[in-house]
């Protein structure tokens, strides 16, 4: 019996403890599946809800349905789930970065009814951000449930990502290559498989539910070898319009923020604003999955003009739908203005040169939103892997990396951060896996500080100090107060030499008299990035720790620099 | 073999809170036991070298031994190596001879090349201290000596041995070491022995044996290296 269980136990450690993987591709689609159904509810409901709300858009009281959306979603927002507003990316990529992917439970279904009624009323935002949200929130708990480390439990964060993505666009493959391009930042062994099961077990939930998938069903293509030259002419422009789209979001939230309205007040402002727009030019509301799909299919009827017009008026909306208090992600309206401006491209094209021989408009408005998907979120990967699931085969795939790559190229070279990244940078919360602010986050005074340290007495007279040196070897004596043991200085044995050797010295000097009391300490509270700063600048090799007037240890460049390298070789391996 | 917490933080050479913080992050393999961490040191190495980690281990083996041999006292080093009275010789190298075909715990087969050295450090560089004191020493050391010795020759007739201070020479001490450490510390024993004004007035009333021996001891104990 007791070989049973030592067998099981061995069993058990070595499948699960020691290796993990078998435990994390478990772990993993169950995350994928649970964020697909997350998904894909959302979908539905939000389909069902604009449905519902379709026949009263004609009537003139309608501009105030997103108001009252967004209203309602910021109110919920601040007052019932007290989470920020926003897409909740930024969040989740810091969690994932420097809290080894924590995420509160609320997370995993707060965003779903915030944009549910952001988007639901008309608001200009995507599903897919609060999906992400929600899928890594997903992953985050079942990692703590199963009571897992970081390390698994980012992974599972990414399967959560994953699933909600492939669910919600039923693309695996862009799933897992968002989870891991944008999500994770690093591209790991152990990380892609259990990823890339959980993007395929989230798209097949969303295709288990939705058999007949009426967004971005499967179209043939027929893109030539003629159409690589118009499609760098549509790079350039889609990189054009990707940075103006990063920089209106951006500016519209500042100045929302630096206005003193009321949180309620700017989401009716927000709203409505939107509302209006939505009046004119309907292509502008909600998630506008419908309006891509007419577009791919050609079947769009807007005249050129209006095109022009809708490819801003779309920005304008997203950024009052986000900036002023809606709750949605940047994915979606992403695809709408990409597709708008492919289709405005195609148009212009036509006119310009009426015999060229070029593929059909929707062709134009896929390579539009890759375009837009790379230029905004930098994520090249993620933009050619999403048409080209979209489009079913490989047809397009030339001129889609051609889009896609000069796209991600030039608004990296006019916006070095991608919109995502931007937030996090600003905050110096950026921190990818291996980087310098990563490990120096990481690693904190207390596990750097050398201890045991001999003090000695302010009192003690030189020549009783020269014989604890003879049997020391220690380059720095913290000098402390007799009675009160406090820190009063430091003698460094650099400075001191000419004393040291100058035997006329021992007996007439104490050490309060030879130590340094102006050397900068620092504390156990210091972050590292601080202390090698102050280090640096005043030229230090060594610090002492001083921790309410008592002295706790050292502090030495020696050893940051053997910690930092082991600290990087952990956080680099593969495992 | 099993580890803890604080066992993996010695031989690692890092903080407890760092491994424990490894663990909370998954990088190292680990075995939970109810609340605490217990690692396997040979699962360890092995995950370390199929992930291409070094660890760096402090092996007990390869410990860099800091003291590994025991310092031996003056007292015991001058046992070693005799106390020699009535040494003839009317110059430096004469007297050295002398000396060391006295000295039994150089083997016989040494002894010239030994005397050899000897006369050459003194070409280099007087030995004699001054106060009628002399140490002379190779600057090799001799590994073929087992223990560090300090042989103390009474001279019958002082020499001239161009000391610092001019002053003839009548006492020698002979260190001769296998090891450099060993030689530097004795070196050290002596000249904080030979700056006692009254250890020099004794050592030239010619002690005896067991008053020499018992006269160091008393100085060392006031100079514990």
């Amino acid at each position: 019996m007791s070989k049973i269980k030592h067998f099981y136990k061995n069993l058990y450690r070595r499948l699960f403890q020691l290796d993990d993987r078998l435990l994390l591709i478990i772990a993993g689609s169950i995350a994928g599946i649970c964020s697909g159904l997350a998904a894909v509810a959302l979908r539905l409901s939000l389909e069902s809800v604009l449905e519902i709300l379709h026949p009263f858009r004609h009537y003139g009281w309608a501009f105030i349905l997103p108001a009252v959306g967004a209203l309602l979603s910021s109110f919920y927002l601040e007052k019932i789930a007290r989470e920020g507003a926003g897409h909740g990316v930024p969040e989740v990529i810091y969690s994932v970065s420097r809290y080894g992917g924590i995420l509160r439970f609320r997370s995993s279904y707060s965003r779903l009814i915030s944009s549910f009624l952001t988007i639901g009323s008309g608001g200009s935002a995507g599903p897919e951000a609060p999906v992400v949200m929600s899928g890594s929130a997903i992953g985050s708990n079942i990692a703590k449930f199963l009571g897992l480390n970081d390390r698994q439990r980012i992974t599972l964060v990414g399967c959560g990502t994953a699933g909600a993505i492939a669910s919600i666009f039923n693309a695996p493959i862009a799933g897992m290559v968002f989870a891991i391009e944008v999500i994770l930042g690093e591209w790991k062994f152990v990380n892609i498989i259990p990823i890339a099961i959980a993007a395929v077990a989230g798209a097949q939930v969303s295709h288990a539910i939705i058999p007949d998938q009426v967004i971005f069903n499967h179209l043939p293509f027929q893109v030539g070898g003629a159409d690589i030259l118009p499609s760098l002419g549509l790079a350039v422009v889609a990189a054009m319009v990707s940075v103006l789209f990063t920089k209106v979001l951006r500016q519209t939230g500042k100045i929302a923020k630096k206005s003193s309205l009321p949180f309620w007040a700017r989401a009716i402002i927000g709203g409505s604003t939107v509302g209006i727009i939505g009046m004119f030019m309907p292509v502008v509301l909600a998630e506008g999955y419908h309006s891509i799909q007419s577009m791919i299919s050609g079947t769009f009827s807007m005249g050129m003009f209006f095109v022009f017009l809708a490819v801003f008026a779309k920005i304008f909306a997203t950024a009052m739908t986000l900036g002023w208090g809606g709750s949605g992600g940047i994915f979606a309206p992403c695809l709408v203005i990409g597709s708008l401006t492919g289709v405005l491209f195609h148009k212009m094209l036509i006119i310009l040169v009426p015999s060229f021989g070029c593929a059909s408009e929707g062709a134009y408005a896929l390579l539009g939103m890759t375009g837009l998907v790379s230029g905004v979120m930098q994520a090249p990967l993620t933009g050619i892997f999403l048409i080209v699931e979209i489009t079913g085969g490989y047809e397009t795939i030339l001129p889609l990396i051609v889009v896609s790559s000069i796209s991600s190229t030039m608004s990296h070279y006019i916006e070095p951060a991608s919109f995502y990244f931007k937030e996090l940078i600003e905050r110096g919360q950026f921190l990818r896996p291996g980087t310098d602010a990563r490990i120096l986050s990481d690693l904190n005074i207390r596990e750097l500080i050398e201890t045991g340290f001999v003090k000695v007495s302010e009192n003690m007279v030189f020549r009783k100090f020269i014989e604890l040196l003879k049997t020391s070897d220690q380059n720095f004596f913290p000098v402390i107060e007799d009675g009160t043991q406090e820190y009063k200085g430091v003698i460094q044995i650099s400075t001191i030499r000419k004393f040291a050797l100058d035997p006329g010295m021992y007996d007439m000097v104490f050490l309060n008299q030879i130590m340094d009391t102006n050397v900068l300490t620092a504390s156990l509270e210091n972050d590292l990035q601080e202390v090698l700063d102050m280090m640096d600048i005043n030229h230090m090799d060594s610090m002492p720790v001083v921790e309410n007037n008592r002295f706790v240890g050292m502090i030495s460049k020696t050893r940051i620099l053997d910690l930092y390298r082991r600290e990087l070789i952990m956080q680099t391996s593969d495992h | 073999m099993e580890l803890s917490v604080f066992d993996l933080s010695k031989q690692l050479g890092v903080a407890q809170d760092t491994i424990e913080r490894w663990v909370r992050q998954g990088k190292l393999p680990v075995i939970k036991k109810g609340r605490n961490y217990r690692f396997d040191a040979k699962e360890l190495k092995k995950w370390a070298s199929n992930h291409n980690i070094k660890l760096n281990f402090y092996d007990k083996k390869n410990m860099p031994q800091k003291e590994r041999l025991s310092v031996i006292p003056l007292s015991v080093a001058v046992q070693n190596g005799g106390v020699y009275f009535d040494i003839q010789g009317h110059d430096v190298n004469s007297a050295l001879q002398s000396s060391i075909e006295k000295i039994s715990m150089i083997p016989d087969d040494f002894k010239s090349d030994l005397l050899d050295r000897l006369i050459e450090r003194e070409k280099a560089l007087s030995t004699g201290i001054g106060n009628g004191i002399a140490i002379p020493h190779p600057r090799e050391q001799l590994n073929y000596l087992k223990n560090p010795l300090v042989s103390v020759c009474f001279l019958d007739n002082p020499v001239d041995y161009k000391a610092l201070d001019n002053k003839s020479v009548s006492v020698l001490f002979f260190i001769l070491c296998p090891d450099l450490k060993m030689h530097l510390h004795l070196l050290s024993a002596l000249s904080f022995c030979l700056r006692d004004h009254k250890f020099i007035e004794f050592l030239k009333s010619g002690p005896d044996y067991a008053g020499l021996i018992e006269k160091i001891e008393i100085i060392q104990k006031t100079n514990p290296i």
